[in-house]
């Protein structure tokens, strides 16, 4: 990845965030950077001017498939029509063009996960329309944090992938963009002269070093043949089910669909769901294919490792350390996975 | 084990590689035209396209499923238990256990509900051509089941011996009554009916005990046979024993599951058993690929 030809790198004035902006709120697109919230949190928000944008943070709380994939969103509407009829309306009109600028690389990596699930042979049309419409511009990270392990899961603090450019900030000064794909090509475009082609021989900056938690290979080849094992059982005995890591989790895209409605209006909403959660598979009947902690516990780790390279030739986890960081009980796909791992090489 | 399929074969007819097909979730509307009380918690709905044009290009096979949905309570998968030779309509029959279908039991006829589909793979009729089939059934689960039945005798010539052997827990839990009627008067079927020991009445004249004992008992002769199972859980894993027992190969043997779910795309990640996901790489299965997947289900 970092050997992208040198014509795609471009020098940014030291205000170039303020041209861009300025620049894009001209053209009617929507800005989504990081903004500090009053407790001290940081998520992508809507922003027009330079001084909101919070450049030193290390993620974002909520990661950036919800800009994709709404925590809930209309998927159709319906009006009641005389007796017994409706009509159903779509859903809300997908979002216009925005640019997504300063997520982080593992966050814009989770796109190339979720492009696999929601163009797998069906076409999610609400997903596609939010996807064509954003350009995301991530900023490579100069100083990971300490549950950050992209490097373990084949991503890097620099990886391009999932991201139309990045940008390589140093404090406010000029910075480096390294574009790559039409869309990131067409966001520098929006600079104007506050983005130059850089000099010839401008090299890309060293991403920092990580220490490798664990070997995803290795992983995979315990999980291959160890869905029958005690580990399940001991790993999952903390777990609440809560279902905080699958949410914060740029990767995890399960949904639920239901209706809300009054009498003559109602709603068809997809819901951010988690397979932490109890009900998640139960049938009518009442049979529950995973009936409690472990199974779904071990779902969640299998579906990551296991399944998903399967089907998707990748692991879905792109190591942003969230499920590490906001597990109430200290129990997270980390912890587990260096187990694992002690228990592939003893 | 040697089969003329490779692992998971049948995907679903109108999926090609490389071609996309879009979904934005919006069902079509269906309008009720009539509704049979089987059971007194089974109804069926027979139901027509509101669009003519959606009508017409409408077209799905046996064992496919759908997403009807009660607009205000929300959607529900049931199979599509009408025979694909049949057009102009479809039919779901229906188990009224929660929201949805409990929702669609309060429904008329001439109310609209929502349909998306058809999803998911299909019994395989071809590799059904020309062999003797076992249809075993169980309580509702006869719902698929009709569907591929109906098509086969539709097409009756190009199928050898058929045999029809459905069980539920007592008489009035049997579905479709009308049409058991019509499969024992034909001459070119064999029908089993029974009912669980208890559940029988005076006049039941078929027979009493679980299917899988009435299928031993019944002993059909494995050779040049392909079997369709559907029911509950437990009764489809005695009927595999049973049909073992019997010298039946289970790669000659399919069944449904039936996961929860909710996209039925394979997006919202409720229906996989492994790495399988029941909404695109079922519902059908051969039992033998069934029994090598992590027992989820
Ligand atoms: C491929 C496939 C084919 C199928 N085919 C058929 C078919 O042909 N016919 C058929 O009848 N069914 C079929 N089913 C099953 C059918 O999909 C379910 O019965 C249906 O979705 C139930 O929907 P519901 O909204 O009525 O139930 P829900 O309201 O979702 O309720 C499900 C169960 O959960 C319980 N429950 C709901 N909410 C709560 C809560 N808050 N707390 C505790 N418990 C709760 C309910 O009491 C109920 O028992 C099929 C399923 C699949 C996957
Ligand atoms: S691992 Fe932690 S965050 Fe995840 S569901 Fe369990 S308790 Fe909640
Ligand atoms: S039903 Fe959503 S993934 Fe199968």
């Amino acid at each position: 990845m970092n050997d992208v030809s040198e014509t795609k790198l471009y020098r940014l004035e030291a205000d170039w965030l303020d041209a861009a902006l300025g620049a894009l709120e001209r053209d009617g697109v929507e800005v989504l950077a990081p903004v500090k919230d009053e407790d001290g949190s940081v998520n992508l928000a809507p922003v027009t001017a330079s001084s909101e944008v919070a450049t030193d943070y290390l993620n974002a709380l909520i990661p950036l498939k919800s800009v994709f994939m709404p925590r809930t969103e209309v998927l159709i509407e319906y009006e009641r029509a005389g007796v017994g009829d409706v009509e159903v309306l779509p859903g809300a009109a997908p979002a216009g063009q925005r640019v997504v600028l300063g997520c982080r690389p593992c966050d814009a990596r989770a796109l190339v996960m979720l492009d696999s699930v929601f163009n797998w042979d069906y076409e999610d049309v609400p997903y596609r329309a939010r996807r064509d419409s954003t350009t995301v511009v991530s900023w490579a990270c100069m100083d990971p944090g300490p549950h950050c392990f992209c490097t373990s899961v084949g991503g890097s603090p620099h990886s391009a992938e999932g991201s139309d450019a990045v940008v390589y900030l140093a404090g406010s000064g000029p910075a480096l963009l390294q574009v790559v794909t039409a869309k990131g090509a067409a966001f520098v475009e929006s600079l104007g002269d506050r983005a130059q082609p850089a000099a010839d021989g401008t090299a890309l900056p060293e991403p920092p070093e990580l220490e490798t938690k664990f070997d995803t290979g290795e992983i995979k080849t315990w999980l291959d043949e160890n869905f029958e094992s005690e580990l399940w059982e001991e790993v999952s005995l903390r777990c609440l089910g809560c279902g905080a890591c699958s949410f914060l989790c740029p990767t995890c895209h399960c949904f639920d669909i239901v209706d809300e409605s009054t009498w003559k209006h109602g709603e068809r909403r997809r819901n951010w769901d988690s397979c932490a959660f109890c009900q998640f598979t139960q049938h009518a009947s009442g049979h529950n294919p995973r009936p409690n902690q472990t199974t779904r516990c071990r779902q969640r780790v299998m579906h990551k490792f296991k399944y998903f390279p399967d089907r998707f030739e990748q692991v879905a986890c792109v190591g942003c350390g969230r499920c590490a960081q906001n597990c109430g009980v200290g129990q997270n796909l980390v912890s587990i996975l260096s187990r694992i791992q002690s228990e592939e090489k003893p | 084990m040697t089969s003329e399929e490779p692992a998971l074969q049948h995907v679903q007819a109108d999926l090609e590689p490389g071609r996309l097909i879009p979904v934005d979730y919006r069902p079509d509307k269906m309008r009720i035209e009539a509704i049979t009380v089987e059971t007194p918690d089974v109804k069926t709905f027979r139901l027509t396209f509101c669009d003519a044009q959606k009508a017409g290009q409408f077209a799905f096979l046996p064992g496919q499923f759908g997403l009807y949905s009660v607009f205000g309570a929300g959607e529900a998968t049931f199979c599509i238990a009408s025979s694909p030779t049949r057009k102009g309509y479809i039919e779901c029959s229906v188990k009224s256990a929660g929201k949805v279908t409990g929702e669609l039991h309060q429904c008329e006829v001439g109310d609209t509900i929502g349909f998306r589909g058809p999803y998911g793979n299909s019994f395989p009729i071809d590799r059904m051509k020309g062999k003797n089939l076992l249809f075993i059934g169980g309580g509702i689960g006869l719902a698929p089941l009709r569907s591929v039945i109906g098509n086969c005798l539709d097409w009756r010539d190009q199928f050898g011996e058929v045999f029809i052997l459905y069980g539920a827990r007592s008489v009035d839990d049997l579905v479709y009554k009308e049409e058991l009627e019509t499969w024992r008067n034909r001459t070119d079927v064999r029908t089993l009916f029974t009912v669980d020991p208890g559940g029988e009445t005076p006049d039941w004249d078929g027979q009493v005990g679980f299917v899988p004992t009435v299928l031993e008992e019944a002993a059909p002769n494995p050779e040049n046979t392909i079997v369709l199972t559907c029911g509950p859980p437990i009764m489809i894993k005695f009927v595999l024993n049973s049909l073992t027992k019997l010298g039946f190969s289970l790669d000659a043997a399919y069944t449904t599951l039936e996961n929860r779910m909710k996209c039925g795309v394979g997006k919202c990640g409720r229906c996989n058993v492994g790495n399988v996901y029941v909404c695109k790489d079922g519902p059908v299965f051969r039992c033998d690929q069934l029994q090598a997947l992590p027992q989820e289900f």
